[in-house]
């Protein structure tokens, strides 16, 4: 099984750690803090401007009527109170949760199922299947959308023809336009995780599988007692991108459908650029993304502990 | 939970609420369009933005804008122009990102909708009174008072200086329709139906023949192009969008129920067909590739837009009413300023639209240039001897079927998508035309502020 690797350093008593501080000058300690510090500070910079404090603004203007003409009056709770009553957001929220919980299992499994088919073949082949499936990933999301609108066109798409449906409306109809988003969303998502996941079982000990082979491991053994830990930071960093990305589902939607047919692909992520750039409410906005915010931190809290369970 | 993944947890949470602030308080956003330096002028003086949506070849068309700055700068040489062009996709987000960001340009080219009743409404715009001299009031006055009345507020503030302006009407591909037949039930030399009872049997005709995948599609996946949806049923027995007085909607009154009722069971019957997921431009496309027979969202300048993508004749005509006159929507573009408080600027910024509207010679260039119509009577045909002079006559025609200007109404925004929603409910959900358009009535008006 998989041993956490601690680092030595870290292992080591305080007052042990304290002594290795302890050889060096004041002055040189404080110059090797601030060098530390200075090759920080251009990253922190930019953490601190760019999602720091976007993120306290976020905060405090949602409690705030603020839209295209400024600040319009403290309103407490009431863009919070507003969001739960409003049918469109409770339908976004549905929509959302849909595309998380159907799209993060299906990408996450069929790409450890794609990784494990085409890990073992030749190097070549292997990149050659690499390439393809990370084709989407690098594909401007407008041509892909477009390729896809034309696929599913009611009168000349493509997906008609094979098919035999002629006229069928598969953006149009209410029953079908959500399941389109996710499929080709499941195809613009494959890319990443199918490379973490080669490299990752690229990575396994093979002495551990050998001798669990010559134990009498039959290969689901050995891919789930000897592969499925060691490749389980690998699951645990693709579960979590998946479902942020899955969350945070919007170029698909603005392009295809609008949210429509009647909000049937809305998602939180659509409805607040809806707000926020149509209606210029963005105090509104502001709350929904607090929300939205706060339901990918709980569902990623879920998953590291779920993980975590897992990896024992 | 240790800190590794405190700080992996903090960091998602992050990067959605950063997503989200994006749209509000002075926080810079990168939506909005770097200028681009197309002007020429001197080096030193008055350095004003323009940004402008693609109305004609004034969208997207460099160097044809550089020709008019060139001429700007030869009798204003120390005011240097720099446009950059918007899309109606990703536009609004700019317009407002800038906003926002506290980064407008100085002179935005659109129309009321936009200029008067969204960003005017909300005190972005500095108030153009002063060019609307007598004189300019009486020339565009002589061709429209609705112009005149859509480019200022309620209160009398005008937040716009127009340029140009069209009526939005219907086309058919002529050589289905007289293949069909259907042709008869077109007055050519009015370009109206003659009636709505023959629009009905002329779509009919056109679905018999069997020529084409659809005679017409009510697009309803989006707002883009909505004016088109709006016509079809206002006209078709006489309805109004909204009251005279541009205080409530009227949507769900008898005739635009009777309209939207007739539609449904023309979609149902399959002579038109309902469709969620195409806009105004699928719907254009589908018209141009042969797939339908009819677009519901036409004008002169789309009609230069799709003339080399056509292998038929398409063939301008108001929509169909049951009335005495199809009353048409239509579009009034010009020119506003954003109050950016610097009155070296806002100054520079008038001069230049000054001239680019009023300039003789300039004028009518730059009317050409939109593939509309002058508002400025004293304008008089600014096609005359051109190669669009034919073309043009075809449109011209239609002119005087302008219907009321009624999109400077409060709650534009929100009943835009309240529209689309509603077609949505009634042609693809198959909801009671009555109680959708009674939903859409009230939250509409809802939204008038």
């Amino acid at each position: 099984m998989e041993q956490k690797s601690v680092p030595a350093a870290a292992k080591k008593p305080k007052k042990e750690r304290r002594s290795e501080f302890s050889g060096m000058s004041k002055a040189l300690v404080r110059r090797e803090t601030i060098s530390a510090y200075l090759f920080l500070l251009p990253s922190l910079i930019f953490f601190v401007g760019f999602v720091v404090i976007p993120m306290i603004i976020c905060v405090v203007y949602s409690f705030l009527d603020y839209g295209l003409a400024g600040f319009e009056g403290f309103a407490g709770l009431n863009n919070y109170i507003e969001m739960f009553q409003d049918k469109v957001f409770i339908r976004a929220f549905w929509n959302t949760v849909l595309i998380v919980v159907v799209a993060v299992p299906t990408v996450t499994a069929f790409s450890l199922w794609v990784s494990s088919a085409i890990c073992p073949m030749k190097a070549v082949t292997r990149s050659f299947f690499r390439c393809v499936f990370y084709l989407p990933v690098v594909t401007g999301t407008v041509a892909v959308t477009v390729v896809w609108k034309w696929m599913f066109n009611p009168y000349t798409g493509l997906l008609n023809q094979i098919l035999g449906t002629t006229g069928f409306n598969w953006l149009g109809n209410p029953k079908t336009a959500i399941w389109c988003i996710i499929m080709i969303l499941f195809t613009t998502s494959i890319g990443q995780p199918i490379v973490l996941y080669v490299a990752a079982l690229g990575n396994v000990d093979q002495s551990l599988i050998e001798a669990a082979q010559v134990d009498g491991a039959t290969k689901l053994q050995v891919f789930w007692k000897i592969k499925w830990p060691q490749i389980m930071p690998t699951t645990l960093y693709i579960l979590v991108i998946t479902t942020i990305n899955s969350f945070q589902c919007f170029a698909l939607i603005q392009l295809l459908t609008s949210g429509g047919p009647n909000h049937a692909t809305d998602t939180i992520m659509y409805y607040i650029f809806d707000m926020a750039y149509k209606y210029q409410r963005f105090g509104y906005a502001n709350a929904m993304g607090v929300v939205l915010a706060l339901i990918i931190a709980v569902f990623s809290a879920v998953q590291f502990k779920v993980t975590k369970t897992d990896n024992g | 939970m240790n800190l590794k993944k405190a700080v992996a947890l903090a960091l998602a949470t992050g990067m959605t609420l950063s997503l989200a602030a994006c749209g509000g308080g002075d926080a810079k956003t990168s939506g909005t369009p770097a200028p681009a330096a197309s002007g020429s002028g001197a080096a030193t003086g008055t350095e004003i933005t323009m940004w402008t949506y693609p109305i004609g070849k004034w969208g997207g068309t460099e160097a044809k804008v550089d020709e008019i700055i060139a001429a700007f700068n030869a009798e204003y040489p120390d005011i240097k122009v720099n446009v950059e062009f918007l899309d109606y996709t990703n536009g609004d987000t700019q317009v407002t990102s800038a906003i926002t960001a506290g980064n407008t340009p100085d002179i935005i080219m659109e129309g009321p909708e936009r200029l008067v009743s969204n960003w005017g409404a909300a005190g972005k715009m500095v108030d153009l009174s002063d060019l609307w001299t007598e004189e300019a009031t009486a020339d565009i006055a002589a061709v429209s008072e609705s112009v005149v009345n859509a480019c200022k507020s309620n209160d009398g503030t005008y937040y716009e200086y127009p340029l140009c302006m069209t009526t939005h009407c219907m086309a058919i591909n002529k050589e289905v329709f007289e293949a069909a037949d259907a042709m008869q039930y077109i007055n050519d030399e009015t370009r109206t139906w003659n009636s709505t009872e023959d629009f009905l049997k002329a779509i009919a005709a056109v679905k018999a023949s069997g020529q084409v995948a659809t005679p017409g599609i009510i697009y309803c996946g989006g707002q883009g192009g909505d004016q088109g949806t709006r016509a079809l049923v206002n006209n078709l027995y006489g309805g109004t969008y909204t009251n005279a007085d541009h205080t409530e909607y009227t949507a769900n009154s008898a005739e635009n129920v009777k309209a939207l009722q007739t539609l449904s069971e023309q979609v149902k019957a399959g002579n038109l067909t309902a469709d969620a997921s195409f806009q105004a431009a699928d719907e254009l496309q589908a018209f141009a590739n042969g797939t339908a027979a009819m677009t519901f969202c036409w004008n002169a300048s789309n009609q230069a837009q799709y003339a080399s993508q056509v292998s038929f004749t398409p063939y301008a005509v108001a929509f169909p009413t049951d009335q005495e006159t199809p009353a048409l929507c239509g579009g009034i573009w010009g020119f506003g300023i954003f109050d950016n408080g610097d009155e070296a600027k806002i100054e520079a910024a008038k001069t230049f639209i000054k001239f680019v509207c009023d300039d003789a010679e300039q004028g009518p260039e730059s009317v050409r240039l939109s593939g509309f119509f002058p508002v400025r009577a004293s304008q008089g045909d600014v096609y005359a001897g051109t190669e669009d002079e034919a073309r043009m006559a075809e449109f011209q025609v239609m002119m005087p079927y302008l219907g009321d200007y009624y999109n400077v109404i409060g709650g534009w925004t929100e009943q835009r998508t309240n529209w689309f929603n509603m077609l949505q409910q009634i042609f693809v959900s198959g909801e009671d035309v009555q109680t959708a358009a009674d939903n859409f009535v009230e939250a509409s008006n809802a939204a008038i502020k």
